[in-house]
């Protein structure tokens, strides 16, 4: 299984989450508890970090309870060992999972918080599962394609291209056929441009011919 | 002028056809324009007065700054004066009123209890926006070729066909009354300025529909118009109605709709003059420009390539062709998004 977020082959620490000395333990602790937040309120706030390490470990939960499916017996286990409020065992398996059983996409959304000052001192995250009910956090930008300006630079740089683009590439283009036989296209090409050339050596030879006399 | 006035006096005694026909063919383009302006004004005047009694149509109007009901007067309100209740910066910005989901001009009276909104050219989707400026831009275009030349060289307007933003430029067909101009730079800057000082005048476009008998009096001193009105009017919806915009002094026929006044009118500039292969006359040539709205900002050098670019020949239709002025198009947005 592989998941859809990109995501980094070692572990971050997170050395001193609950004090000196907490040690791997509590990194575990950590993550579990920001899971949990995450699957109760669908969108947690914290550092990027922090967010970014927890998004992997939602994205494995939910991933292996839509692949088994709530009754097998490992899916529950992992189900039970990440949620440690019990409840969200069943929000998990009959709200979440049916969620995103036409996704075709990550579940979780990552956004990086613009820096405060003063502030906590680290780069702020949100991370939100897919299809929640809270307002976007980016807001919508208005489509600015059809304005009278775009729609003329569109067709300038539209035009630009296809007079840049090789003769060869636009023959291809032109031809509406479905099977479009490439071999034959490019066979004539060359014979054209051999034929060119041809004419321009001979122009050539007179030309010097010329001189001669 | 003397030498008209005797003409005049001269065959006074004749027929009234040999007067007519004498008198069409002396006209300047400044006395048709006169003239059209009087006909104009005299339809205008006796359509208002249709109206003794003023009876009251209600506007649900829809849109910033907030959504409310007017009560407006039918027949002489117009979507403009809707605006001029909420503020200023509507008026002045709206390009097209959506009227019950039809396409509405902005200085065209309102005739029943409708729905209203105003669209601009900064909207989602403001495709219908832009043909109406091309479509403007043609009708100005018309407007200044006819103002810009001397009085010895008569000028005859043809056509322009269906406003196409992606071609690149708006395009008049026009009979300028000379064998062979090929119009320098200057030429062409001179007479751009003509259209881009519109934009202090502040002409507002008026509509107004007339019948086919009225509409050939007003064209009579243009024969490409005065052929083609008879086709343009059995295209119209009540099939005997031809549809006239005025802004300033210029008037021409068009179905619209048009923009909402000429100040909304940025950039105007004429690209290139082309002359036309055409049955019709020996003297047709097609004129392009570019212009550019006022709410739409643009870097000079982009704008120089898109000017550049406007001055090829623009393949839309040729006069004499069936189809001449943008008469097939609808007024329903949906309809048009289909086509486009």
């Amino acid at each position: 299984m592989s998941l859809k977020i990109p995501y980094s082959q070692t572990a971050r620490k997170f050395r001193g989450t609950f004090g000196l000395g907490s040690g791997p333990s509590g990194r575990i602790k950590r993550l579990r508890m920001c899971v949990t937040g995450l699957i109760r309120h669908e969108r947690i706030e914290s550092t990027f970090a922090r967010c970014d390490e927890t998004r992997g470990y939602a994205e494995r939960l939910i991933n292996i309870a839509s692949r088994h499916g709530d009754k097998d017996k490992y899916a529950m286990e992992v189900a039970d060992y990440w949620l440690l409020e019990k409840d969200l065992i069943h929000k998990l398996f009959k709200v979440i999972v049916p969620r995103y059983e036409n996704h075709r996409s990550s579940y979780t959304q990552l956004y990086m918080l613009p820096k405060e000052l003063p502030g906590y001192g680290k780069d702020m995250g949100v991370l939100e599962l897919k299809g929640n009910p809270w307002p976007q956090v980016v807001p919508k930008q208005r489509e600015t394609k059809y304005f009278l300006t775009n729609m003329l630079v569109d067709e300038l740089r539209k035009e630009h291209h296809r007079t840049k683009r090789s003769p060869f590439v636009n023959k291809i283009l032109e031809t509406t056929a479905d099977n479009i036989d490439i071999d034959s296209i490019q066979n004539q090409y060359i014979q054209d441009s051999l034929v060119d050339n041809d004419e321009g050596k001979t122009k050539n030879v007179q030309s010097h011919d010329n001189k001669n006399d | 002028m003397h030498a008209r006035k005797l003409t005049c006096l001269c065959f006074r005694n004749f027929p009234i056809a040999h007067k007519r026909f004498f008198s069409t063919r002396k006209l300047s383009n400044a006395e048709v324009r006169r003239k059209r302006n009087d006909l104009f004004e005299a339809e205008k005047q006796r359509q208002l007065s249709l109206y003794e009694r003023i009876e009251k149509v209600e506007v649900q109007y829809t849109g910033l700054p907030e959504s409310c009901t007017l009560i407006m007067n039918k027949g002489i309100s117009t979507p403009y004066n809707c605006a001029m209740h909420m503020t200023e910066h509507i008026g002045n910005q709206a390009v097209l009123a959506l009227v019950n989901g039809k396409l509405w001009d902005m200085h065209r009276p309102l005739m029943e209890d409708c729905q209203l909104s105003f669209l601009h050219f900064r909207d989602e989707d403001p495709r219908m926006v832009n043909k109406a400026f091309w479509r403007s831009c043609s009708f100005i275009l018309g407007g200044v070729l006819e103002t810009a030349f001397k009085e010895e060289f008569y000028i005859q307007l043809c056509s322009f066909p269906k406003p196409d933003v992606r071609s690149g430029s708006f395009v008049y067909d026009v009979d300028l009354d000379m064998s062979h101009w090929s119009p320098s730079s200057v030429e062409l800057r001179c007479i751009s300025q003509i259209g881009s000082r519109l934009k202090e005048k502040d002409c507002k476009f008026e509509r107004l529909d007339m019948t086919i008998e009225k509409a050939e009096e007003m064209f009579t001193d243009n024969k490409y118009k005065l052929q083609q009105i008879p086709s343009i009017a059995s295209k119209s919806e009540s099939l005997n109605h031809v549809t006239v915009y005025r802004a300033g002094e210029h008037i021409d026929i068009s179905r619209g709709p048009m923009i909402s006044t000429t100040a909304l009118l940025n950039r105007f500039d004429i690209s290139a003059v082309h002359k036309l292969d055409t049955s019709l006359s020996n003297t047709m040539y097609r004129v392009q420009g570019i212009g550019m709205p006022t709410q739409l900002q643009l870097h000079y050098w982009t704008y120089e390539q898109l000017v550049n670019r406007s001055k090829k020949l623009n393949p839309a239709l040729m006069p004499g062709t069936e189809t001449q002025t943008d008469i097939l198009e609808s007024t329903e947005p949906a309809k048009q998004q289909a086509v486009d």
